[in-house]
């Protein structure tokens, strides 16, 4: 089920090149997870709360509310997701464009 | 998921066992500070007349202040609690004043032992005794670790519904993964709700990002969620507060509940303002609304509180979190449920290890280092508790800084618990542990007798129900322990069980 079982197998990968790969996998997917999940979670919580068209003070509050959820579910499917450079590309990518996004649209006037 | 289950527990395992543990205990925050300051006996009052003598207090000692934040007592908490925000003094260095507490009858400072109480269990369960912010920025990663563990661990069951029925005793690792199956599968629902609202009570620190995407100012964002009041500049002009009873009274008719809280500002300026906030226990919405008034006529300025289902479920979340509106048979069911999740937290842990220990094979170092871990943890925190409580009866009362160094007992009990236990092997080190626990709970009832007049067979005869439910609780705590030496004494290792195919271990 997870990339880590299937790398360890002996498999069509030499032997002696099976761990650090293994290794850097690993990193990169925590780190993903952690962090990026992190920031793709206030991203996404912070445009939810920047766009929904209700007073600013619920849509601020639902914001809040569900960032956990979302943060939760990010960084498991970070260990769901075999290919690790499209965990890297989406988490990241979601923080960079919807962070991107939250800077053009400014504090709600 | 199993595997990302198993990582996830153990590396904030330790740290989620000891914030379910001391987060159990804070249910009982007031009566705990109340059991540690046996001196002083409550005597009910109106929370009209304890702001009238904490007011009165407060005109003799700070008149001049900016703020006085006023904690009325009520029916757990015996005592009034003041803090005061005093007039910056340009030649003194900016510190906090320090809470001053009175006797709501009287209005005057309370003499009884000083100690931090059950605000020292509550303040550890988010804090980890850290400085801050890190201790609350630690207890939250390790609340979203649980948080990932619980999602991660309902996927990894899918025999959800046959794990209801299963334990079975005695046979090695097979009765540790039952008995994890058990204590989280039964109370899912609390585990979920308590990680998740625990998350929400610091949710401004750890998720502030909304605030700054809508509001310029984030202090806007909680005058509208939270009630406080409208900021009004003091006029410089002297003018007297007016008497706080009937303000009090007023505010309790427009809540219909009792008032908690109230934040006198600029006391004696004619702009001075009272807010009044309802007691928690009124609704499940921990958030209560408030009112306010004018301190120099007492005349109606505005009510805060009638809020939108975002900001009411937030409320909720908090209220269900810290249990203020639970009578106490729910606060009861609170504190069972409680330590179901530190059994989760301690059996989880123990699985770790019984599944990659190999009869009659030297264990490998980590497997070693997470057993002693266990060992320092799960059966030390407890002794470290238990010596707090001593500590209190203890350490005479009139000593200086006693307050500290109660605090500083649990921390060097624990700290050598986990030192020591190293030197013994890990079996008997289990035993000896939960033994040690179970004779201190066990003791302070019988401390409590020698050096109080509130020991236990008084409390019973006089019908001091705090005082005796606290010394049963104790030897409850004390039976619990002592039935893990037991079991921990009586076990022998089993050989590995072969698992079929389709039953789940994780980690």
């Amino acid at each position: 089920m997870f990339m880590h079982g299937r790398i360890l197998k002996p498999g069509p990968f030499p032997k002696g090149r099976t761990v650090r790969p293994v290794v850097w996998n690993m990193a990169l997917r925590s780190t993903t997870a952690l962090v990026g999940g992190y920031a793709a979670a206030a991203v996404l919580a912070t445009l939810l709360a920047r766009l929904l068209p209700i007073a600013r003070v619920e849509a601020t509050s639902w914001g809040m509310v569900l960032s956990f959820a979302i943060y939760a579910g990010i960084a498991l499917w970070c260990f769901h997701e075999h290919r690790v450079l499209r965990v890297a590309a989406l988490v990241w990518g979601i923080a960079l464009v919807g962070g991107g996004l939250l800077w053009l649209l400014g504090v709600r006037p | 998921m199993a595997w990302i289950h198993g990582w996830l527990g153990l590396l904030a395992g330790w740290i989620l066992f000891a914030m379910f543990l001391t987060g159990t205990a804070s249910y009982f925050r007031p009566e705990i500070t109340q059991w540690m300051q046996p001196e002083f006996r409550a005597k009910p009052v109106t929370s009209a007349h304890a702001a009238e003598t904490a007011v009165a207090h407060m005109q003799r000692v700070g008149a001049d202040d900016l703020q006085w934040y006023v904690y009325l007592p009520d029916a757990r908490t015996a005592v009034t609690r003041v803090f005061e925000q005093r007039k910056p003094d340009p030649k003194a260095p900016r510190r906090r004043a320090p809470e001053i507490v009175l006797d709501p009858a009287t209005g005057d400072v309370v003499r009884a032992r000083e100690t931090r109480g059950g605000e020292h269990f509550y303040r550890f369960h988010f804090q980890l005794q850290l400085p801050h912010p890190w201790g609350r920025w630690l207890a939250g990663l390790c609340a979203m670790f649980m948080l990932g563990a619980i999602v991660s661990g309902v996927i990894t069951h899918k025999r959800i519904f046959a794990d209801f029925f299963t334990l079975r005793w005695n046979k090695g690792q097979r009765s540790w993964l039952d008995a994890h199956n058990v204590s989280a599968v039964l109370a899912l629902p609390y585990h979920a709700m308590i990680t998740y609202t625990g998350l929400i009570t610091l949710v401004a620190m750890y998720m502030p990002w909304p605030v700054t995407a809508n509001y310029a100012k984030p202090a806007d964002f909680a005058q509208a969620a939270f009630g406080a009041p409208t900021e009004r500049a003091a006029q410089g002009t002297a003018k007297p507060l007016v008497a706080i009873g009937p303000l009090v009274a007023d505010a309790e008719r427009r809540f219909g509940a009792r008032v908690a809280t109230l934040v006198v500002r600029n006391p004696n300026d004619a702009a001075s303002t009272v807010t009044l906030y309802r007691h928690a226990n009124a609704s499940l919405n921990g958030r209560g609304p408030s009112v306010t008034y004018a301190g120099s006529d007492g005349r109606f300025l505005e009510g805060a509180g009638g809020v939108g289902p975002a900001l009411a479920t937030a409320g909720v979340m908090l209220g269900l979190h810290v249990a203020q509106f639970a009578g106490p048979a729910l606060r009861w069911a609170y504190f069972v449920l409680g330590l179901t999740g530190a059994a989760m937290v301690g059996t989880g842990l123990l699985l770790w290890t019984a599944k990659r220990r190999k009869p009659g094979a030297t264990p490998f170092f980590g497997l070693k280092l997470v057993e002693r871990l266990n060992i320092g943890v799960i059966a030390g925190l407890p002794i470290g508790m238990a010596a707090y409580l001593l500590a209190n009866r203890l350490i005479p009362a009139e000593t200086a800084n006693r307050a500290d160094a109660e605090v500083a007992t649990m921390f060097w009990t624990w700290g050598a618990v986990a030192v020591l236990q190293v030197l013994r092997p890990a079996r008997r080190a289990w035993t000896e542990g939960f033994a040690i626990g179970a004779a201190a709970f066990a003791v302070i009832p019988v401390v409590d007798t020698l050096t109080t007049s509130r020991g236990l067979p008084g409390s019973i005869l006089t019908g001091d129900t705090l005082f005796a439910a606290f010394d049963f609780a104790m030897l409850a705590i004390a039976a619990m322990l002592a039935l893990g030496a037991w079991r921990s004494a009586r076990s022998r290792p089993v050989a590995k069980i072969r698992k079929p195919q389709s039953e789940t271990v994780h980690a």
